[in-house]
């Protein structure tokens, strides 16, 4: 479990990352670096989406199963993670 | 009689001029009814002409000495069925109801008059309970049964009785009660229904026939006379039902919808549960609980988490013990994989690339800065370094086969001289700020090889040959076989170790080099290394005596020892030796102990020989005497010295390019490229101050060259404006040799 903790922590560490998210398989924030409305604001939202995209792909093709989303914006980058349980959301803004 | 004065209360009982017969009592001030005008009661008792007659009296009993508290409620109903229930109901609300000592006669009619007459005498001796009711049951029973004379009579006793009450019952209180009555159809006639198929069916259908032709004909007709009539309609009554929530499945927060994936789903989970299991509420409690939590999944309001996040608010110091679980293992890694290759986006992609080919590269020229120098440079693109590495020194690296983008680096502690220990990390070039694994080794790691399936062979100082799986994370279980229980294992530090590949078997065979003289070639057999020795320079006696020699601490090495070996990659078992001595073994597994050629160059130590993996006679071998040398065919054709003083512990071709050789000297890095000069290296670069610069690897299909040093750090430089490799290098080679050759001699 430390190891996890220290993954996160290198990777708020890394050049440019805005904020880090740990929400669970219902959208609900675990862990955060960010405030607490942003970090509310952006499980909600994402949550949906990955839920969205999940959806697609598995409609798709039920063997398939979505491993992961970048979402690049003309400010930054959202990268999320999904699990089983849980799902990893890392703002970025790789040019900073 | 006493008064309570608690109680106002009247009773009246009034008649109705319609003569329904309803005998109604107003109620008292304790608020048990509403008071009533008799103009009221009067509308009401019209509604209920013909309906039903309905007789509900209540009395309440006083006890002589004034007792409010005890009373009971007599209620009578009686209806045109002509069945009548009697209840006497006391204060708690408890049915106390006398069971009837006579069998009510119908028909019996007694005035109401006798009824008046006889409550006075019950509220004097209403001393017991029991047989003041009875009586009263009985006479009332016998008052109000029979239907035949009610209405007149009552109007007249009425009129009488309520005088009569008045006077009576004052400082009494009646209580009577209106209640609901039951209701009774008039008509009902139901249709019935015959079947089209059926004998009496013609009959029927005639019938209906004649009767839809009576109807059409009724209107003309003077047989029949329309009349209305009026219906009065009695008072809606609202009836509310009150049932629980129907629930929908999945606790009643989904959406119907079978997805696509939820069906695979599901009937892959129930084949599989069925498979295994055979209880079959089990089955359908995964099935439907994966099928709701995944539908739960899709919906989510954003009010719960607003909730939520309220709720996460004021609790920061919870938040803190809140530890993330081992399922975040994978992706964060994933995540920092993606972060790390974001940030670092320029450099991996200047790694990556291919080399540009000259016409390309005409075009960046004009393209770019024209102050910017063709000369071939080293840039500078990453060091892989972290905390853990910090102060520990770089002595070998390696590949992998499968992956090129694994690296395993050895780290040693020679800093104190002892046999600390050492440390592997695996890194992989798509997250240059951490290693993918860290394993602990006893002591210090002094060389390191892949095999071709995967094996990380490790030598470490203390003489151990180990082999690990670098796929296992944990570094305790990640060692999957070791020499130290090898009775004739190494017991100098083991300089070199190579996997090579024999001439019939797939598998790679693992040999060592140490410095008790020995080279070892190793099998593995359950997690035990055994070895053979392939070559060997001293006795065993004169093993001991050296290893004796190592225990008490003293380094001293006087015989000649192998330092190092190369394997030609081309033939099968041919291997070169290099020795202390400065000579040059050439040797195969079939020949045993004794050489096939000897090379005599070098004066100092031989520290590394390398095959050319584009020529197959030639070869290149450095040593302590800050000499390079190359060979062909046994020959030694070209010494490359740089002006730098100081031995050189490693040369390596590059991969990529079959004239293009990297030196490593202690305190900077020489990159020759033959075609340019065969006299000065192309590139020199030198090591920050301090810092020994011990270890060399060019990266595979890309020009680039990865440089460790004592400070724990390996440094990846990009070859710039090399020349582009043809394709036809060993030609190249040749020609330089030539070239070379026939100008010296």
């Amino acid at each position: 479990m430390a190891e996890v903790e220290e993954t996160l922590k290198r990777i708020q560490g890394q050049k440019g990352v805005q904020g880090i998210i740990v929400a669970n398989s219902e959208g609900i924030p675990i862990k955060s670096t960010l405030d607490n409305s942003s970090t509310v604001q952006y499980a909600g939202l994402i949550h949906q989406l990955v839920m969205k995209a999940r959806s697609t792909i598995r409609d798709i093709d039920p063997q398939n199963d979505l491993t992961f989303m970048r979402v690049r914006s003309k400010k930054n980058e959202i990268m999320i993670a999904p699990d089983k349980d849980f799902f990893l959301i890392v703002i970025q803004n790789p040019s900073d | 009689m006493k008064k309570n004065s608690g109680c106002s209360s009247i009773t009246s009982l009034t008649k109705t001029s319609s003569g329904s017969g309803l005998c109604q009592g107003t109620l008292t001030g304790n608020g048990y009814n509403q008071k009533e005008n008799p103009e009221e009661q009067k509308r009401r008792n019209k509604d209920l002409i013909g309906k039903v007659r309905v007789f509900s009296i209540s009395l309440k009993l006083f006890l002589h000495d004034g007792d409010a508290g005890s009373y009971l409620n007599i209620l009578i109903y009686r209806d045109f069925s002509c069945s009548h229930i009697l209840l006497v109901v006391d204060a708690d609300g408890n049915d106390v109801t006398p069971r009837p000592l006579v069998c009510p006669v119908p028909g019996f009619q007694k005035s109401l008059d006798e009824l008046f007459s006889s409550i006075p005498k019950l509220s004097r001796s209403s001393h017991t309970m029991c047989p003041t009711q009875d009586s009263l049951n009985a006479e009332i029973e016998d008052i109000f049964l029979g239907p035949t004379h009610p209405p007149p009579q009552l109007l007249k006793k009425g009129d009488d009785a309520e005088q009569h009450a008045r006077e009576k019952m004052v400082g009494e209180c009646d209580y009577i009660s209106l209640t609901e009555t039951k209701t009774i159809t008039f008509l009902d006639i139901p249709p019935t229904i015959t079947s089209v198929v059926d004998d009496d069916a013609e009959a029927a259908i005639q019938r209906n026939l004649s009767y839809a032709e009576l109807c059409k004909s009724r209107t003309c007709s003077d047989k029949y006379i329309d009349r209305s009539m009026q219906t009065l309609n009695g008072a809606l009554k609202n009836k509310l039902i009150q049932s629980e929530k129907t629930g929908t499945a999945g606790k009643g927060k989904t959406s119907m919808v079978a997805t696509n994936w939820d069906i695979y789903d599901s009937f892959y989970k129930q084949n599989e549960t069925f498979e295994g299991d055979e209880a079959d509420h089990e089955e359908k409690s995964v099935s439907s609980k994966s099928n709701t939590t995944y539908i739960d999944r899709t919906i989510s309001s954003l009010s719960e988490m607003e909730i939520c996040g309220s709720i996460l608010n004021p609790e920061p110091e919870p938040k803190k013990e809140i530890l993330l679980p081992e399922l975040l293992t994978n992706i964060s890694r994933f995540m920092e994989r993606t972060v790390v290759l974001n940030a670092f986006q320029a450099k991996l992609a200047a790694y990556r690339q291919p080399p540009i080919s000259e016409g390309s590269d005409s075009m960046m020229k004009h393209g770019k800065h024209s102050e910017e120098s063709l000369d071939p440079t080293l840039e500078l693109l990453w060091a892989f370094t972290c905390q853990r590495t910090r102060g520990y020194c770089i002595t070998s690296m390696a590949w992998n086969r499968h992956n090129p983008d694994i690296l395993a680096v050895g780290y040693a502690d020679f800093d104190s001289r002892c046999l600390k220990p050492g440390l592997i990390c695996c890194w992989t070039i798509k997250n240059i700020m951490w290693p993918e694994r860290v394993f602990d080794c006893h002591s210090s790691v002094t060389s390191l090889d892949f095999s071709t399936n995967d094996q990380l062979a490790v030598g470490m100082y203390d003489g151990t040959v180990a082999i690990y799986n670098i796929c296992i994370q944990d570094s305790s279980v990640a060692c999957v076989a070791s020499s130290s229980k090898s009775s004739r294992r190494h017991l100098h530090p083991v300089w070199q170790v190579t996997w090579t590949p024999q001439r019939l078997s797939l598998e790679d065979v693992l040999v060592s080099v140490s410095s008790d003289g020995r080279i070892a070639k190793w099998s593995i057999s359950s997690h035990n290394l055994d070895c053979t020795d392939l070559m060997w320079f001293r006795s065993n006696k004169e093993c001991k005596e050296a290893a004796e020699n190592l225990k008490k601490k003293k380094m001293v090495l006087s015989k000649p020892t192998a330092v190092c070996v190369d394997f030609h990659p081309m033939d099968f078992g041919i291997y070169l030796v290099g020795t202390q001595e400065g000579l040059i073994h050439k040797s195969s597994f079939s020949e045993g102990h004794s050489f096939l050629a000897t090379y005599k160059k070098h004066i100092g130590s031989v520290n590394h020989i390398e095959w050319s993996p584009f020529s197959p006679d030639v070869f290149l071998s450095c040593s302590r005497d800050e000499t390079v040398q190359m060979w062909k065919q046994g020959r030694p054709v070209m010494t490359f010295k740089s002006i730098h003083q100081g031995p050189v512990f490693f040369v390596k071709w590059s991969p990529n390019c079959s004239t293009l050789f990297g030196v490593v000297k202690e305190d900077q890095v020489e990159l020759w490229d033959l075609i340019l000069s065969i006299l000065f290296p192309t590139i020199v670069h030198h090591a920050e101050p301090g810092v020994r610069l011990t270890s060399l690897l060019f990266a595979r299909g890309t020009d680039c060259v990865l440089v460790g040093d004592s400070k724990g750090q390996v440094t990846v430089y990009k070859l710039r404006n090399f020349r582009v490799c043809k394709s036809t290098q060993v030609d190249t080679l040749d020609e330089i040799i030539q070239h070379a050759t026939s100008r010296y001699f």
